[in-house]
């Protein structure tokens, strides 16, 4: 991967408190009203947030030939993306496919929150709650698939 | 080509818009969200061929020039042309896209078995008139599987070269920013891989489905049939400038195998397509013309350089419709040509008329005339 080019410096070595792959990738599919309020609620007891980055951009997506393996572009797509850095220097990025600017920040200050300790158990709460929804959309999503199963005979 | 400048006509060029936006009537929110609610695969599609994906702006597209394909394609394209690429995203490989369809025509029993999924293929084309009159059509609901289906599915070419029945992959990985990528390359002939299927990604779907289909009527070299077609969604997976990979979200794609027998060996060939968006037809087409392209051929449809630039939606397109633009010049050089020339047979014509005894002299005659 390469090109993300936000002048922000990372915060080292991933603690246990920073929100993971799954965490990360929870937030990024939250219904976004639903984060947008969790978020709101953080900010007053986050203090000072300085906003590196608020912006929409490119994401190039490769896809690999599944013939020959060779990697080639798909295509772009758009995404919303924000950086931000509390107070106490700790860092909070988010990135959504679309153009909502404002869930992007949402994210950023969830994420900052989780990784600098500061989020209460409702945020905890939320993220769990978001991850059950999207596994449970997920799975009853794929029962209707298995629905259209097909034994092919031939004559 | 010769162009010529033109003047006046702004008051005409203002009205001439205005008349095709009055056609159209007002464009509001809830119109670009009604597109995109109602015709998915028509926004699909113009994200595939723009090569963009975001649907609220493809379904924009599409409501702002009333539904004209290549118009909104170029919007989009114009769009992105504004927008910063900020990454490249972690590739997305066979194994791991979420599959909601998942055929073979060739294959009956393949690993991970056949999926449906959402389809027209097996329905009667009947319209649904009663709308008309006041009905309100409402979809059966799916009645659930017991069990649900595995969200990824095995590659049927991985099964296949286990068997020996196609060649092992042979492709070098490649650092993702050293991928070549024509909307900054350009397209050259003999284009590598990575161009040829990207342009089939961006490709126009029924300049694509023309060419792909005159190969499979015989006008080609391949005989091709479905080997895996999937429809699925694909996760964007960015890095956190914590170093970590997560998911930006999903983005519909789809694509498709086609198999035939190798002339060169015993063993099948394949060729391959995806695209943004679920967009089947250009797949199976492209995927088609993928294989054509490998074999040395007459036919045009199958020669590489002829496909794709002719299947460049953008580039086609445009080059069409600047036949409206003023040709004047070009054209009266033509009519300059064209009048020379009756001019000419006119006065031949007067000649021949003034001396009719020439068309009847004897050999004798003219060369007594000659000496």
């Amino acid at each position: 991967m390469s090109g993300n080019d936000l002048g922000g410096s990372a915060t080292g070595a991933a603690g246990p408190a920073c929100p993971d792959a799954h965490t990360l990738g929870t937030l990024a599919r939250a219904e976004p009203g639903a984060l947008k309020r969790v978020a709101e609620a953080l900010l007053e007891d986050l203090g000072d947030i300085e906003v590196l980055a608020s912006r929409t951009g490119l994401a190039m997506l490769p896809r690999e030939d599944s013939v020959t393996g060779t990697l080639f572009h798909l295509g772009e797509v758009l995404v919303a993306e924000a950086h931000i850095r509390l107070g106490d220097g700790v860092e909070g990025y988010g990135a959504v496919v679309g153009r909502d600017l404002e869930r992007a920040m949402a994210m950023a200050v969830v994420d900052a929150a989780l990784a600098a300790g500061r989020a209460p158990r409702s945020v905890h709460d939320f993220v769990a709650g978001e991850a059950a929804r999207h596994a449970a959309e997920d799975t009853a999503r794929l029962a209707k698939v298995e629905a259209t199963r097909v034994e092919m005979e031939a004559f | 080509m010769a162009y010529a400048a033109t003047r006046g006509g702004e008051e005409a060029i203002a009205q001439a818009e205005r008349l095709y936006r009055d056609d159209l009537g007002p464009l509001t929110a809830g119109r670009i969200a009604e597109v995109r609610r109602a015709l998915p695969y028509l926004v699909d599609r113009v994200m595939g061929e723009a090569s963009l994906y975001e649907p609220d702006l493809a379904a924009l597209a599409l409501a702002q020039t009333g539904g004209e394909l290549y118009e909104a394609v170029l919007l989009l394209r114009a769009y992105r042309t504004t927008q910063p690429r900020l990454w490249t995203a972690e590739p997305v490989t066979h194994r791991d896209i979420l599959t909601v369809r998942r055929i073979s025509a060739a294959f009956k029993d393949i690993p991970g078995g056949q999926i449906l999924g959402p389809t027209l293929d097996y329905s009667h084309r009947l319209l649904k008139v009663g709308v008309l009159a006041g009905e309100t059509d409402v979809p059966e609901p799916v009645t659930p599987g017991r069990t649900s289906a595995p969200a990824t599915q095995p590659a049927l070419a991985d099964w296949q070269r286990e068997q020996g029945l196609v060649a092992p992959e042979r492709a070098a990985k490649v650092p993702l920013d050293d991928i070549p990528d024509v909307t900054r390359d350009g397209l050259l002939f003999p284009p590598p891989r990575a161009h040829r299927l990207q342009t089939l990604a961006r490709g126009d779907t029924g300049g694509m489905l023309a060419l792909g289909y005159a190969n499979q009527r015989g006008y080609g070299p391949v005989h091709p049939a479905v080997n895996d077609l999937r429809l699925g969604e694909a996760e964007v997976r960015l890095r956190h400038p914590r170093g970590t990979v997560f998911s930006a979200g999903r983005v519909r794609v789809s694509e498709t195998e086609m198999v035939s027998k190798d002339p060169r060996a015993d063993t099948l060939k394949l060729g391959f397509c995806a695209t943004f968006g679920w967009n089947e037809v250009k797949t199976i087409a492209g995927a088609t013309l993928d294989l054509s392209m490998e074999e040395q051929s007459a036919f045009a449809a199958a020669d590489e350089e002829f496909v794709l630039y002719h299947t460049e939606p953008t580039e086609a397109s445009g080059f069409c419709i600047h036949f409206k633009m003023p040709h004047y010049v070009t054209f009266q050089s033509s009519l300059d040509a064209l009048r020379g020339a009756n001019a000419d047979r006119d006065r031949r014509a007067a000649r021949a008329k003034a001396r009719p005894k020439a068309d009847r002299m004897s050999g004798a005659e003219i060369e007594e005339a000659l000496s």
